[in-house]
C-alpha cells in the first residue's frame, strides 16, 4: 500500500467521523407530530367536521384533572372509499399516554367500547383527562372508525407540569379493593415470571452443564441413544413434571382464593343517541367551487335562504379543524383555539350584509390562507374523487348560532385569474 | 452422577477433541441458537398473537387461550425435533419459550416503558414455561414425538390458562365506572390511551363459543389443545425439512448416493479421498 493509498484512507475515515460529530450539532430536536398532515385532504375534510373543540386547562400539574371537549359532525359527503361509521371510537391522540384517560362521554353516554354512529348528525364529546406524564404535548381529538382508522382532529398544546414520581392513579373496585393503575399486579406478575424463568433455566441448565452438541451427536449416529438417555434425566424429568402440575394447580387455586369474584372482559356496543337535530331556519347549498391553486383559495358560490325571523350574518367556514373566519367571525373564535389554525382573515364575500329574513341570496365566498398549503389540503387535486365538505358558521342578530354542513365537487384553477 | 463419562468415552474424541467440542457448545449454544431463537421467535410470536400478550385487556377467555398456545408451539416443535432427533436433548420447547422470553422483557422494558411509558402491569407478557417443560418432559419420558404431540401438545394447551391466571386474575376484578360495568382490564385499556390502537381493534369474546353454557374458557382451551396438537405435527414436520443434514457423494463408477448420515463422511477412510461431494447440504 502506497502512502497516497494510505492518505486516501485516512481521509475518508475522517470525513466519516466529522459526519458522524456533526450530525448531532445540526438538528435533534424531538419531533412532536403525530403526522396528521398527512392525512389525505378528503379524510379530514368529507368525513368528521370538528368544532367548538377545547382543551381545557392547557397547563396541568402532575395528578391535575383535565378535559377535551368538543363537537363534531359526521359529514353527509362521507367518502365512498370510506368505510361507514358503524363500529367507531372517540380517542385521543397523543404521544404515548401523557393523560391517562378516566371516562369518555359521547352525548352523555359513555363510551368505553365502540359503538356506531350515524352520517349526517351531530354529537358532542367529553374526555376527562388526569395528567401524568410531564412536558408539552400535542393533544388532538381522534374520530375512529373500524376498517378506515383514526381520523384526527384539530391538534393543541397541553402542557404537563411536576415530576412523574407523584403520579398516582387509585381506583376502587366493586370487591372495595384500591388498585393503583401505575403498580397494580407488577410485582405479582414479575414474581411468577422470575419463579418460572428460574425453573425453565434449571431445566436447560441441567443439560448444558454436560456435553451437549457434538459429543451427543457422534453417540448417537454410532450406537443409537441408549447410551445417550442417561436414567437420572428421567427421574429429574419427572419430578420436574410433578413440581411444575403441583405449582399450576396450587398457583390457580391460591388466585382465585385472593380474587374470587371477577368478570369477563366487557366486549359490547356503546348504544349512542345522536345530537337532537336543531332547527336551522338558514339553507345554505354550493352551487359552484373551486380551488384556486396559486392562489390558495377555496372559491365557493353559495346559494342561501334565510327562512327565519332574524338576519343571519356568516362568519366562518370551517373544515379539517382549519377556521377560516372573516371581521365577524372572528370576534367568536374561542381565544383558546390554537393560532396555527385559525385563518383570522381567511374568509372574504362579495357580500358581507346580513341575509335577511324571507331573502334568498347567492353568495360568491372565498377561503383563502396559506392554511391550504401548510396543511396540506391542496393535496385534494390528487383525489381520485375531488370534492371538499365543511361547516358554515353564521349568527343571528340575537347571538344564536346556526350551523350549515356544506358539501360539493371542486374543479381546480391552475393559472392565476386574469394571466 | 452422569454418563458423561460412557458418552465422551463412546464418542472416540481425543481429549482435545471433548475440550473443543465443550467451547463449540458454549459457542454456539448461547451466542448463535439462543439469540437466533429470541429475534426469529419473538418477531414470529408479535406477528401472530402479539396483541394478546401486548396488552392486559386482550387477555380473554376466548381468543388469548386459543391464539397464544397455537402459536407458541411451533418453534418450540421445530427446535424439539432438532434436539432431540440429533442430540437426543429434551429441552427444545423451554428453550425456545426462555429465548421468547428475553426477546418479551427486553420489549417490555425498552419498547414499552422505557420509550412508551406504558406500566409494566399493562404489557405484561404471558408465561408458557410451564406448557414448555411438560412438553419437554413428555418428550423424554415417551420418546416417541407422536405420543408428545397428543399428550405434550394437549397439555402445552391446556397448562395455559391455569397458569397464567395467578398472574392475570386481578384483572378480571369487576368496577364501575360512570356507570357502566367494566373489568379491571378493561379501564386499563381504556385509561392509557393508545392513539392508533382503538378499542374496537380488540378480537376478545367475539364468536359462538359464548353459547356453550358460559363456560368458553374450557371449550378455548380443548379447542386450543386440539389445534396444537396438530400444529404441532406440521412444525414437527418443519424442523425434520429445514434440520436434516445430508450429502451426496459420486463414487468411482459415477453412482451418486444422498447420504443422511454427516458422520459417514469422516468415517468412509481412503474412500473418502476418492469420492466427490456434489451439492445437497451438510
Amino acid at each position: 500500500m502506497t502512502a497516497k493509498h494510505v492518505f486516501k484512507l485516512w481521509m475518508i475515515r475522517l470525513c466519516g467521523v466529522a459526519t458522524l460529530a456533526v450530525t448531532p450539532a445540526l438538528d435533534i430536536t424531538p419531533a412532536f407530530a403525530h403526522g396528521e398532515r398527512s392525512q389525505e385532504p378528503f379524510l379530514r375534510m368529507r368525513t368528521v367536521n370538528w368544532y367548538d373543540t377545547e382543551w381545557v386547562g392547557k397547563s396541568t400539574k402532575v395528578n391535575d384533572v383535565t378535559e377535551l371537549k368538543g363537537k363534531f359532525h359526521l359529514s353527509e359527503d362521507w367518502p365512498r372509499a370510506v368505510v361507514k361509521p358503524t363500529r367507531t371510537f372517540i380517542n385521543v391522540g397523543s404521544p404515548s399516554s401523557v393523560f391517562v384517560r378516566l371516562s369518555s362521554k359521547v352525548n352523555g353516554t359513555p363510551m368505553f367500547v365502540s359503538g356506531p354512529m350515524e352520517i349526517g348528525r351531530d354529537y358532542e364529546y367529553v374526555v376527562k383527562l388526569k395528567a401524568r406524564l410531564p412536558g408539552h404535548h400535542h393533544i388532538h381529538p381522534m374520530f375512529a372508525v373500524k376498517e378506515a382508522g383514526p381520523i384526527a382532529g384539530p391538534g393543541g398544546w397541553m402542557d404537563i407540569t411536576g415530576r412523574y414520581e407523584d403520579f398516582t392513579n387509585p381506583i376502587k373496585t366493586l370487591t372495595n379493593e384500591t388498585f393503583d393503575s401505575e403498580t397494580m399486579g407488577s410485582m405479582t406478575g414479575i414474581g411468577w415470571h422470575i419463579w418460572w424463568i428460574a425453573l425453565g433455566i434449571f431445566w436447560v441448565g441441567f443439560f448444558a452443564i454436560r456435553p451437549m452438541y457434538l459429543i451427543r451427536a457422534r453417540v448417537l449416529a454410532a450406537y443409537g441413544d441408549e447410551i445417550l438417555l442417561d436414567p437420572i434425566d428421567r427421574k429429574v424429568g419427572v419430578a420436574v413434571l410433578v413440581l411444575t402440575l403441583v405449582v399450576v394447580v396450587v398457583g390457580y387455586m391460591a388466585a382465585e382464593a385472593k380474587h374470587p369474584i371477577s368478570v369477563p372482559l366487557q366486549a359490547g356496543e356503546a348504544k349512542i343517541k345522536p345530537m337532537p337535530i336543531k332547527p336551522n331556519p338558514l339553507t345554505v347549498d354550493v352551487i359552484h367551487a373551486e380551488y384556486d391553486v396559486p392562489g390558495r383559495a377555496l372559491r365557493m358560490t353559495l346559494h342561501a335562504t334565510n327562512n327565519g325571523t332574524q338576519p343571519v350574518t356568516i362568519g366562518e367556514f370551517t373544515t379539517a379543524g382549519i377556521r377560516f373566519t372573516n371581521k365577524f367571525g372572528a370576534s367568536r373564535v374561542d381565544p383558546n383555539y390554537p393560532a396555527e389554525l385559525v385563518a383570522t382573515a381567511g374568509l372574504t364575500m362579495d357580500n358581507e350584509a346580513p341575509i335577511q329574513p324571507g331573502q334568498t341570496v347567492d353568495i360568491k365566498v372565498e377561503s383563502k390562507d396559506v392554511l391550504w398549503e401548510v396543511q396540506r389540503l391542496v393535496d385534494i387535486l390528487h383525489d381520485p374523487d375531488q370534492r371538499f365538505a365543511g361547516l358554515f358558521l353564521s349568527w343571528t342578530d340575537s347571538g344564536e348560532r346556526l350551523i350549515n354542513p356544506v358539501w360539493a365537487p371542486v374543479l381546480p384553477v391552475f393559472t392565476r385569474l386574469g394571466a | 452422577m452422569f454418563r458423561t463419562d460412557e458418552i465422551i468415552k463412546a464418542s472416540k474424541l481425543p481429549p482435545e477433541g471433548v475440550a473443543m467440542s465443550r467451547k463449540i457448545d458454549y459457542i454456539y449454544f448461547i451466542p448463535i441458537l439462543f439469540v437466533t431463537i429470541v429475534g426469529t421467535f419473538h418477531m414470529h410470536t408479535a406477528l401472530l398473537c402479539g396483541d394478546w400478550d401486548f396488552w392486559l385487556d386482550w387477555k380473554d377467555r376466548q381468543w388469548w387461550p386459543i391464539v397464544t398456545p397455537v402459536t407458541l408451539i411451533t418453534f418450540c416443535a421445530a427446535i424439539q425435533y432438532y434436539n432431540w432427533v440429533n442430540y437426543r436433548q429434551p429441552f427444545g420447547a423451554t428453550l425456545c419459550i426462555l429465548a421468547l422470553g428475553a426477546g418479551k422483557w427486553i420489549a417490555v422494558y425498552t419498547s414499552w416503558w422505557w420509550w412508551s411509558n406504558y406500566p409494566p402491569n399493562f404489557v405484561m407478557p404471558a408465561t408458557a414455561i410451564p406448557g414448555a417443560l411438560v412438553l419437554d418432559i413428555t418428550l423424554l419420558l415417551t420418546r416417541n414425538w407422536t405420543l408428545t404431540a397428543v399428550i405434550g401438545a394437549w397439555m402445552f394447551a391446556a397448562l395455559f390458562y391455569p397458569s397464567n391466571w395467578p398472574i392475570f386474575a386481578y384483572s378480571h376484578t369487576p368496577l364501575v365506572v360512570d356507570g357502566a360495568l367494566l373489568s379491571w382490564a378493561d379501564y386499563m385499556g381504556f385509561m392509557y390511551v393508545r392513539t392508533g390502537t382503538p378499542e374496537y381493534i380488540r378480537m376478545i369474546e367475539v364468536g359462538s363459543l359464548r353459547t356453550f353454557g358460559g363456560h368458553s374458557t374450557m371449550i378455548s382451551a380443548f379447542f386450543s389443545a386440539f389445534a396444537s396438537s396438530l400444529m404441532y405435527i406440521l412444525w414437527w414436520q418443519f424442523g425434520k425439512y429445514f434440520c436434516t443434514s445430508y450429502f451426496y457423494i459420486t463414487d468411482d463408477r459415477q453412482r451418486t448416493t444422498k447420504v443422511y448420515d454427516v458422520f459417514a463422511y469422516a468415517t468412509l477412510g481412503p474412500q473418502a479421498d476418492k469420492a466427490k461431494l456434489s451439492g445437497g447440504k451438510a
